[in-house]
């Protein structure tokens, strides 16, 4: 939709400020009640999604054109979709992330770029990577040794789509090979993409890149079904959202399924055991792209019909994504079935989580406002207690790695393929 | 109306330049229309007027720099915290908006029972702040996501917890007020340095002047910190929850309980209610889900207590005969919640409510002790955490009729106000058709009852101008059926003398002019020379009603 | 033309007095407020006379003394501060104009003491609380006009509670109602014909008028009627007492009982005040005095229209309970006093002679809100003074009251004495002077500022002083309002 489609939402939004929250329903302290990173940041109410709802009349209306601040409330926002869900605890006709998207697309259509996001698109192109400096001939550094069959060559059922993150970063690229290799040793035939593995573009969705988006996901699409992939496994929540939500509305038509689902589902086969314990107390960081994001797509194609005069409905049903199937327990069954290992919770979990800030490439076009969030998302981490930061995600990980907490403290940070590799 | 430079520079020296902005987006955010909550001057279809500047004070030192300087400038200011209706937007070309978001610090003093809050602790958050200690406040009707010392010391602030914990005038104690000449007032024990405890005196109150019944609206100065009466909680320190969003579910002792009594006709209604007005056993009482209109209330909570159905679903779960008949059931009714200090506390008091059910021939809802539904039900009236919900059918909505506060003048006209809505959506598309009486409101708005909130919901569409001018039609012909009846203003223009139809505040000629003609005009005779002694320039607004005496002097 | 001729023109004749008999009477009180005759005394029958005489005291800028109460007072507010004052009687207008059981709503003339309002009440089935066994010429507006603490503080939302709606005439002459019925004509008769029972005080708009009437001394305007909240009549009520050896024994239980809301009257008396209430002579006092507890919590259950007797066990039950964590006991009794006869006594007015008198002839109290945490160490700063001024400590009474529904605690000492010996009396107005500056310097508050208490407190805060100030000259611009009281 293009952002004046969204014009009903906008003038239909009531300023209640749930946007700002989690749900009220969940709220269990001051201090960790608010859900919105850039408003957190920011603190004007435009740094909202209900702040952009109304912002955006005056921009379509021609009042002004993107203003400095507008800009950095469209660019800097992690697209992490915790408006969203709380908006529709209440609300059954806002979608305000679909919104805050199409404000991005229609900033970047108005030549809005950063010029760190030109880079971003020139690596995507030449590279086929959004990360800056990372070269197309390393991609596959994190697969050398391993039994994996090139599905564009020979073809694979199932393969393994580690992401740009995990296929260039030196520390990444070990978990990658170990949930590779766990997926082996239980029996899969499992392939890669091989020369056609390359960026899923989400983070070009999430910026409002959407051409950008449209070439490298028509591609990817293409190679996968030149090679018959029926099932994706990933271990990047970006790359999980990009295949199961975005691609899927553009006609993919694969199970998808990220590394903990699976490692969760040889657990409870009793395909993999883990034994030995590891002893320590850990939180765990729900990926916003894995949990909220993370519901299976719903093909939809309608119009609003008011019935009882006036009530909004949709003609037909429209799909409601409000992460009430996003994937949360699997992750937690995984960290439950490591012996001596203790979950503690942060209050902001499940589908009301805080994103780490790296949402958006937010760390490359924000690093401020990224840095900000994932120290605040740190500090409620070590308020729990725990000895370590436990996440499903590449970007969270490297967000949180070199972040600190309130005093200054860092906690450690470790991604859950580690952890099971530890129990094993 | 963009500041000068010279000014602007003025406000930023004092909050710093991170806190300040006249960036036009920003200013936009800062206008109120026709979608969000008016209370209640009618769902005109107009902006409030763009603020020359919004600025983020971080203290009341910072807040009284800005008052300086606009009263030096002559620069009217308003101070608003969560936004959520229109009262707290400027209503001047010239004017700044005070957004208070980054003061919101809390204190609890748990053997005084009052937490002290700054203007961005929100109902929520005081709520579990206070639950931690042992406390509860009196969440006000307009819901969590609201300011608690807005609601306190500036609006009326009533809520479903008001028959047990007060409403915010009973609330409140000593507070920090800087005054509209920039000078700072602290009320009650806090002026001599003995604490927030107590509001009043030495002898008679200056908070008189600071919120009266109504409140000054953030017209009258900014408060910057207040001290709010707690009440006691006997549940756990967080609320537990379970349920899939948005269907989340409170996990309570069994003496903490939610019980819908229906009611067989209006007067036992009014009987009833005067019962538990009369008997220190409800925790908390609210008619709250017939805000949605009668012949969907039990649709709509099914929906909400289903992750999987949405509002589309309504005729058919509407059909559902089980649904129907727990409707019909639930035709007239209060939800209550019943919370036992201690088993025994509890089980008389459930014993006192079977016995005045008895008396007035009521029945407790079955469909609301389901267990899910309970659960769902006792989460939300504690919480109030589903103030969207508002807007949930049509996206706007204004509250209408609002009657007298006596349960027993109000009772016996309800299905003719009914009738009258029904009436209106069936003969026109404008207003959402769903049953005439979409009547909801607190079982008391005043601590120990006698009081009653009354509010009928006529939700319309602001993206649809002939369905605000119907709300609008809706609006003016309640209110001469409220003529008609002796009942004085229609709630849905009881704002109406505080700000025009085009978004901006009267003249102190046009306030003259209509409030020269009240029973006792001296009411805002007073007002007029209260203002004139501590708002010399008249710095804000006029949602604070004055009258020049003169003016009705010479009548 | 002289006042009298004026007034007797204005009012009528009969209703003005100068003879120096009846001007004695209210040239001094027992409190030690320096003694001034009045220049007249006017009995108003009417809101319209208040009025009249109001303008007319404004044209001639006659000070004016409002007071409801009969003799004896005690607090000098009724004292005129300056020469040529009228003094305006209201105790004669004993109209009880309404009573609405519907809303527990009783509309009353400031004339009307707690004797008649209760007897009038009982008839409908209802009561009104009251503060500590009032004397028996108490107005019950004036009482709840000067926020006297009553004894069930749960059933205080507002520190202001019972009082809603007043009739009042402010210092510049103007006549007006407040709360509610400020919206509607001024015609009682004609609201309650549509219903409107007087029922909320605050407002009606942006102002809380009433606020300004309370604790004011008369330095506002003048009310000629007020509404008050009453309750059900107890058809079960039953006192138990508490006794502790030290006050601190007795605060865990009545922040407990506080923060539940368990109860109805609760109370913390010394021996030496609960010997005063219950005590018939001095000798019982001093007898009593002696047998009692050091200290007594008193505490009530009840149960009205519902359920009676099983809300009153079951809170008897949760109360002994408390009671028990906190090592102590509910008692039918303690030693030489039933606590049915602390019930009767503490909820009555009391007979012709005020309780407080009986053991001395006279009596100076000092009282101030503070909070129950802090009361310990007034009550020790007390007993140190009273040594130090060679003043009989046992002999001085201790009140501690949660008002408010507990966010407050009023704290009293009541300092008995023989009027008749000077030493005495110049002793203990020493003590009382000292006592009174030593409490204000701990932080005491004086929200109801009598005497010398106005200087200590509103000289804590300009602003608030400043504030106060601004208002009166807004209500009373000629300062014609009982002039020289709640001001420095």
């Amino acid at each position: 939709m293009a952002l004046k489609d969204f014009r009903p939402m906008m003038e239909r939004c009531s300023n209640c400020l749930g946007c700002k929250w989690i749900p009220f329903d969940k709220i269990q302290s001051q201090r960790f009640g608010e859900n919105c990173p850039i408003n957190l940041y920011y603190e004007f109410h435009i740094y909202s999604a209900r702040g952009k709802f109304q912002a955006a009349q005056g921009l379509l209306d021609g009042e002004y054109g993107y203003t400095d601040a507008l800009l950095a409330s469209t660019q800097a926002c992690t697209a992490c979709g915790a408006c969203d869900i709380a908006c529709k605890v209440c609300r059954y006709n806002l979608e305000p992330l679909d919104f805050n998207i199409a404000l991005k697309a229609d900033a970047v259509e108005k030549g809005n770029i950063l010029p760190v996001q030109k880079e971003m698109i020139a690596s995507l192109k030449k590279e086929q990577t959004m990360i800056i400096g990372a070269k197309k001939a390393n991609r596959s550094a994190w697969a050398k040794g391993l039994k994996l069959k090139d599905a564009m060559k020979e073809g694979a059922e199932v393969i393994f789509f580690p992401g740009c993150k995990y296929s260039y970063d030196k520390k990444l690229q070990g978990y990658a090979r170990t949930a590779a290799e766990l997926l082996i040793n239980a029996g899969v035939d499992l392939g890669y993409m091989g020369e056609a593995d390359m960026c899923c573009a989400s983070r070009a969705y999430q910026q409002g890149l959407m051409a950008d988006f449209d070439a490298r996901s028509e591609a990817n699409i293409k190679a996968f079904k030149k090679a018959g992939v029926k099932t994706i496994v990933t271990p990047c929540s970006d790359c999980y959202y990009a295949f199961k939500r975005l691609y899927a509305a553009k006609g993919l038509e694969v199970e998808v399924l990220h590394v903990v689902e699976y490692i969760d589902k040889l657990i409870s086969e009793k395909k993999l055991k883990l034994k030995k314990p590891v002893n320590m107390t850990v939180t765990y960081h729900d990926p916003c792209h894995l949990g909220r994001l993370g519901e299976p797509y719903v093909a939809w194609n309608g119009t609003e019909k008011k019935i009882m005069n006036q009530v909004h409905t949709w003609e037909p049903r429209r799909p409601r994504y409000n992460g009430a199937y996003g994937i949360y327990d699997a992750p937690r069954r995984v960290l439950a079935a490591i012996p001596g290992l203790t979950l503690v919770e942060m209050e902001r979990i499940r589908e009301y989580a805080l994103c780490c800030g790296a949402g958006a490439a937010c760390e490359q076009t924000y690093p401020e406002v990224s840095k900000f969030t994932a120290n605040e998302r740190v500090t409620e981490a070590n308020s729990t207690g725990a000895e370590a930061l436990v996440t499903a995600c590449p970007w969270c990980e490297s967000n949180f790695a070199s972040a600190v907490d309130e005093n200054g403290k860092k906690i450690e940070v470790i991604d859950i393929i580690d952890l099971v590799s530890r129990a094993l | 109306m963009a500041l000068s430079p010279e000014v602007y520079k003025a406000f930023e020296d004092v909050v710093g330049a991170r806190n300040i902005s006249q960036d036009p987006a920003v200013l936009e955010c800062y206008r109120c229309y026709a979608a969000q909550s008016s209370a209640h001057y009618g769902p005109f279809d107009h902006k409030t007027p763009m603020p020359g500047a919004v600025i983020m004070p971080g203290s009341t030192e910072e807040v009284q720099g800005i008052i300086r300087l606009c009263n030096k400038y002559k620069i009217p200011f308003k101070a608003a915290t969560t936004f959520w209706a229109a009262m707290g937007y400027i209503g001047d070309e010239n004017a700044i908006q005070l957004d208070m978001r980054r003061m919101k610090k809390i204190e609890i003093n748990e053997r005084d029972q009052y937490a002290v809050v700054e203007p961005y602790a929100i109902g929520a958050v005081v709520q579990v702040e206070a639950m931690k200690r042992g406390f509860n406040l009196n969440m006000a009707g307009v819901g969590c996501s609201s300011s608690t010392l807005a609601g306190t010391a500036g609006w009326v602030a009533f809520g479903p917890s008001s028959l047990f914990m007060g409403t915010a005038s009973e609330n409140m104690l000593a507070a920090e007020w800087v005054l509209p000449n920039g000078e700072i007032l602290h009320t009650g024990s806090l002026g001599a340095g003995s604490g927030w405890f107590c509001g009043e005196g030495p002898g008679p109150s200056t908070r008189a002047i600071l919120r009266g019944k109504q409140g000054t609206t953030g017209a009258f100065g900014v408060c910057t910190r207040v001290a709010v009466r707690l009440h006691p909680w006997p549940g756990p320190a967080v609320i537990p929850t379970y349920g899939t969003i948005p269907a989340y579910r409170a996990k309570l002792p069994e003496t903490i309980k939610t019980v819908t009594v229906c009611y067989p006709s209006w007067d036992a209604y009014a009987e009833g209610a005067n019962l538990l007005h009369q008997s220190d056993i409800v925790y908390l009482g609210h008619r709250q889900f017939n805000m949605f209109g009668r012949d969907i209330k039990t649709a709509m909570i099914k929906i909400l207590n289903d992750p999987d159905l949405q509002l589309c679903d309504l005729p058919e779960i509407m059909a559902d005969p089980y649904i129907k008949e727990q409707n019909e059931k639930m035709k007239i009714e209060v939800s209550l919640v019943i919370v036992g200090m201690t088993q025994r506390d509890f089980d008389y008091k459930m014993k006192a409510l079977d016995e005045i059910i008895r008396r007035v021939g009521a029945w407790k809802s079955e469909f609301m002790l389901e267990k899910p539904i309970h659960d769902w039900t006792l989460l939300y009236l504690l919480r109030l955490g589903h103030k969207n919900l508002n807007y949930t059918l049509c996206g706007s909505y204004e509250g209408n009729f609002g009657m007298s506060p006596n349960v027993f003048v109000t009772a016996p006209l309800m299905e003719s106000a009914a009738k009258l809505k029904d009436d209106y959506a069936k003969k026109y598309p404008y207003i959402a058709d769903t049953g005439g009486d979409s009547d909801m409101g607190s079982l008391a708005i005043l601590g120990g009852g006698g009081v009653t909130g009354w509010e009928f919901f006529t939700c319309f569409d602001r993206f649809d101008k002939a369905s605000i001018k119907g709300a609008c039609d809706m609006v003016n012909i309640s209110q001469k059926w409220m003529d008609d009846h002796k009942l004085g203003v229609d709630m849905g223009h009881w704002n109406a003398n505080a700000r025009r139809e085009d978004g901006f505040n009267y003249t102190q000629e046009q306030h003259n002019e209509m409030l020269s003609k009240l029973p006792q005009p001296w009411v805002c005779g007073y007002q007029y020379l209260v203002k004139k002694a501590f708002n010399p320039y008249d710095l804000g607004g006029s949602y604070y009603r004055t009258c020049d005496p003169a003016s009705f002097a010479k009548k | 033309m002289g006042i009298k001729t004026d007034l007797a023109n204005l009012i009528g004749a009969e209703k003005v007095s100068d003879d120096a008999k009846t001007l004695a009477l209210y040239a001094k009180d027992k409190s030690f407020a320096k003694p001034m005759t009045p220049e007249c005394v006017v009995r108003v029958s009417s809101g319209e006379d208040v009025e009249k005489l109001v303008k007319w005291a404004n044209e001639t800028k006659t000070p004016l003394v409002p007071v409801s109460s009969g003799a004896p007072h005690f607090r000098g507010d009724t004292v005129p501060s300056v020469p040529q004052a009228v003094i305006v009687d209201l105790s004669g207008m004993k109209k009880i104009l309404n009573i609405n059981k519907q809303q527990r709503i009783a509309v009353i003339e400031p004339g009307v003491t707690y004797g008649e309002l209760s007897k009038a009440l009982a008839k409908h089935g209802m009561m009104i609380s009251t503060s500590l066994a009032p004397k028996a010429t108490k107005s019950v507006v004036g009482s709840v006009l000067e926020c006297e603490p009553r004894l069930n503080c749960n059933h205080q939302w507002a520190y202001t509670e019972p009082l809603r709606c007043t009739e009042v005439t402010w210092g510049d002459g103007n006549r007006m109602y407040t709360g509610e019925a400020g919206l509607a004509p001024m015609d009682l008769e004609a609201q309650w014909k549509e219903q409107k029972w007087q029922v909320e005080p605050v407002g009606p708009m942006m102002l809380d008028y009433y606020r300004l009437l309370t604790q004011a001394e008369g330095t506002m305007g003048i009310v000629s009627w007020a509404s008050v909240r009453c309750e059900l009549a107890y058809q079960a009520h039953k006192m138990f007492l508490v006794p502790a050896a030290k006050e601190e024994d007795l605060l865990d239980f009545v922040y407990r009982v506080v923060h539940f809301r368990f109860g109805e009257e609760l109370f913390i008396l010394n021996n030496a005040q609960l010997a005063s209430l219950v005590g018939e002579t001095a000798e019982e006092i001093a007898a009593l005095k002696a047998e009692l507890p050091q200290w007594v919590a008193c505490v009530s259950v009840g149960g009205r229209d519902l359920l009676p007797q099983d809300r009153a066990e079951q809170q008897e039950a949760d109360i002994s309970d408390i009671a028990q964590q906190c090592g102590l006991k509910l008692q039918n009794a303690v030693t030489g006093v039933s606590a049915a006869k602390v019930l009767e006594k503490a909820t009555n007015p009391c007979g012709k002679t005020y309780w407080k008198d009986t053991f001395k002839g006279s009596f100076q109290d000092i009282f101030f809100l503070t909070t129950l945490d802090k009361t310990a160490e007034f009550v020790a700063k007390m007993e140190k003074l009273a040594i130090e001024a060679g003043y009989t400590v046992n002999d001085i009474g201790v009140y501690v009251q949660p008002v408010h529904m507990g966010s407050a605690y009023h704290c009293e000492f009541t300092i008995p004495y023989n009027p008749e010996n000077a030493k005495e009396t110049a002793k203990v107005k020493a003590l009382f002077e000292k006592a009174s500056a030593e409490f204000s310097a701990m932080g005491a508050f004086y929200a109801r500022p009598y005497g010398p208490w106005a200087r200590l407190q509103l000289n804590k805060d300009a602003m608030g002083t400043q504030t106060l100030k601004t208002l009166k000259g807004i209500f009373d611009p000629n300062n014609i309002m009982n002039p020289g009281k709640v001001t420095i």
